[in-house]
């Protein structure tokens, strides 16, 4: 299971003439997404614009993206699981009882529609956000439609791609993934990468108070995170570094005033669809940037001795 | 033949790795060799004698004392002997066991008898989430053995487990038998929503009445057999199963069709 069959939003703009949005806004939160990339451009493949897509909406209520859609499909809060898992079922097609989908705030009709199109799409593209990733069942919403998309490759081509969104998002899981094999939720402490979401991820972490110390760069977990995580960053020595004075740096021991990324510090940002992009700064800051601070902070740990009490000798074999 | 006692004498700050707190590990160690085995204070090397108090040596029955909340991976892959714990204890706990017996008096965390092959784990306490799980990545969780909690669980009970036996005594949360491949889960006291999401085969049986995902279909209502073997085995560790079907019967839902998935989920109506 698992596994995410995706693309470029080159290929979206391109050759996409079917696209899902579930649970996200992108009118108002990915103000140039639609012009630029899935809906309105010209292309290849696509030479009529607008007129060659159908675009299908999935969310809990009519916003405003939903005057750009096809179809709006509202789904019952809390229901994102059960209507996905009934599509999966329904392209395989497997008989589902018009109750059991109406408990979903979707009819059978809509549904059957919904399949027979995304059958007969070219090119499917699902693109979805929040509303699908952070209500109950989170990371089991995600999963459930990226391997309906996967799913959908048994019939014709179909990629699905997180909306993206705070930046640089996109370019810490990437870097993490081709330095660890993992793209969060690690664990160095035994000398090598361990992965396990909810053991080692932020949150976790922090809400059951199991780190003496905290680091956090171009982050603001202050504002985001639950109360216990707060409370437990205000506890130990955090260190922030942030361009700017932010919940977190109020509550941290130590803030680093850094330069902005991408208006005075060089680097590369990755698009939500994991390119990488040079960022050429326009202005100068008397500020240091976060990697140079980084660096600084790894070259006098450096000097320090290394913290394995026997030399370089590792944990001996797994189980 | 003596038991080693360990007592917690100081409270770890950041989670404890401590997996040679095992059976196999001890069974052949003297007091001072247990001692200085090592565990990893976070990113620490420590030795053993530096959190706990040891007695006794060269024995495969366990008993540790103390909040052992933050102690991680008691009894990894553990293939005989006896862990007795007296408090509640930290993840991972009997991950990967082979053989061998677990008892908590007190609660448990996550990820409890992941991916075990055999023996039996007995939680008295709540337990988290998790429970026989596969670890993320891996195909199949628990293989074989038992696991009983009886209190509380949470997330994803049994997900992915391809054989053995869970029983929950208290309410389960969501995604209990997730993607399930074989086994047997029993609800004593039910679970969440979403019970038995993409299972493949198995059973989940519980005693009140659930939330059916609605890509399982209702089959029939009858008393399989099989509970009755089920309930002789599972009466010896104290679990009663109504089987008499002048009692009631069980209601079978199949699926789950997104798979599609034979798997059974069976839901009590008492008479």
């Amino acid at each position: 299971m698992g596994g995410k069959v995706t693309c470029t939003l080159g290929e979206v703009k391109n050759r996409g003439d079917f696209i899902i949005y579930w649970g996200g806004n992108p009118a108002e939160c990915h103000p140039r997404h639609f012009t630029k990339y899935a809906l309105m451009p010209k292309s290849k493949f696509l030479p009529n614009g607008r007129k060659d897509r159908t675009v299908v909406l999935v969310d809990i209520r009519p916003t405003k993206s939903a005057k750009a859609a096809d179809i709006f499909l509202q789904v019952r809060p809390g229901k994102d699981f059960e209507l996905i898992t009934i599509l999966r079922a329904m392209i395989k097609d497997q008989k589902i009882s018009a109750e059991a989908v109406a408990e979903t705030g979707v009819t059978l009709e809509q549904c059957t529609d919904l399949v027979a199109r995304m059958k007969k799409a070219k090119f499917g593209c699902v693109f979805f956000g929040m509303g699908l990733s952070m209500t109950r069942g989170k990371h089991m919403n995600s999963a459930a439609l990226l391997t309906l998309a996967a799913e959908m490759n048994a019939f014709t081509k179909f990629v699905a791609m997180p909306m993206r969104g705070h930046g640089n998002v996109t370019g810490a899981d990437v870097v993490m993934r081709w330095q660890t094999g993992y793209p969060f939720g690690i664990t160095f402490n035994r000398g090598y990468p361990r992965y396990n979401p909810g053991e080692f991820s932020t949150v976790d972490v922090l809400v059951r108070g199991d780190a003496d110390a905290a680091f956090i760069i171009g982050a603001d977990p202050g504002a985001t995170m639950p109360q216990p995580a707060i409370d437990h960053l205000a506890r130990i020595p955090t260190i922030v570094l942030d361009p700017h004075i932010t919940h977190t740096s109020k509550l941290s021991r130590v803030h680093i005033t850094t330069a902005v990324a991408g208006i005075s510090a060089p680097g590369t940002a990755y698009r939500m669809d994991e390119i990488p992009l040079p960022l050429k700064p326009a202005l100068k800051s008397p500020y240091p940037t976060d990697e140079e601070v980084v660096r600084r902070i790894k070259e006098s740990i450096a000097k320090k001795p290394f913290w394995m009490p026997d030399g370089a000798q590792m944990i001996a074999a797994q189980v | 033949m003596s038991k080693i006692i360990l007592r917690l004498k100081e409270q770890p700050t950041v989670p404890l790795e401590a997996e040679v707190l095992s059976p196999d590990t001890f069974a052949d160690l003297s007091n001072d060799e247990i001692r200085s085995k090592i565990v990893y204070h976070g990113k620490r090397q420590r030795r053993v004698d530096d959190f706990f108090d040891v007695e006794g040596e060269r024995s495969d029955d366990l008993e540790l004392h103390g909040n052992l909340h933050r102690v991680r991976w008691i009894g990894r892959g553990m293939s005989r002997g006896r862990i007795t714990v007296h408090g509640s204890v930290g993840m991972h706990l009997g991950a990967y066991m082979k053989g061998g017996e677990i008892e908590v008096h007190g609660n448990a965390s996550d990820w409890i008898g992941a991916e075990m092959r055999r023996g039996l784990i007995r939680v008295h306490g709540n337990g988290g989430g998790q429970i026989g799980a596969g670890y993320r990545g891996s195909l199949k969780g628990m293989r074989n053995g038992t696991i009983i909690v009886d209190g509380s669980a949470g997330l994803e009970v049994g997900m992915r487990m391809r054989r053995g036996t869970i029983v929950i005594g208290g309410p389960a949360k969501d995604f209990t038998g997730l993607q399930m491949k074989g086994g047997t889960i029993v609800l004593l006291s039910g679970a969440e929503i979403r019970t038995g999401a993409w299972m493949i085969r198995g059973t989940i049986i519980s005693l009140v009445p659930l939330q059916i995902l609605p890509t399982f279909s209702y089959a029939c209502q009858y008393t399989p057999d099989f509970l009755k073997v089920y309930s002789r085995q599972l009466q010896q560790l104290g679990i009663t199963l109504p089987c008499d079907p002048a009692d009631g019967a069980y209601e079978l839902y199949s699926g789950d069709a997104s798979v599609p998935g034979k798997g059974e989920v069976l839901v009590w109506n008492s008479a």
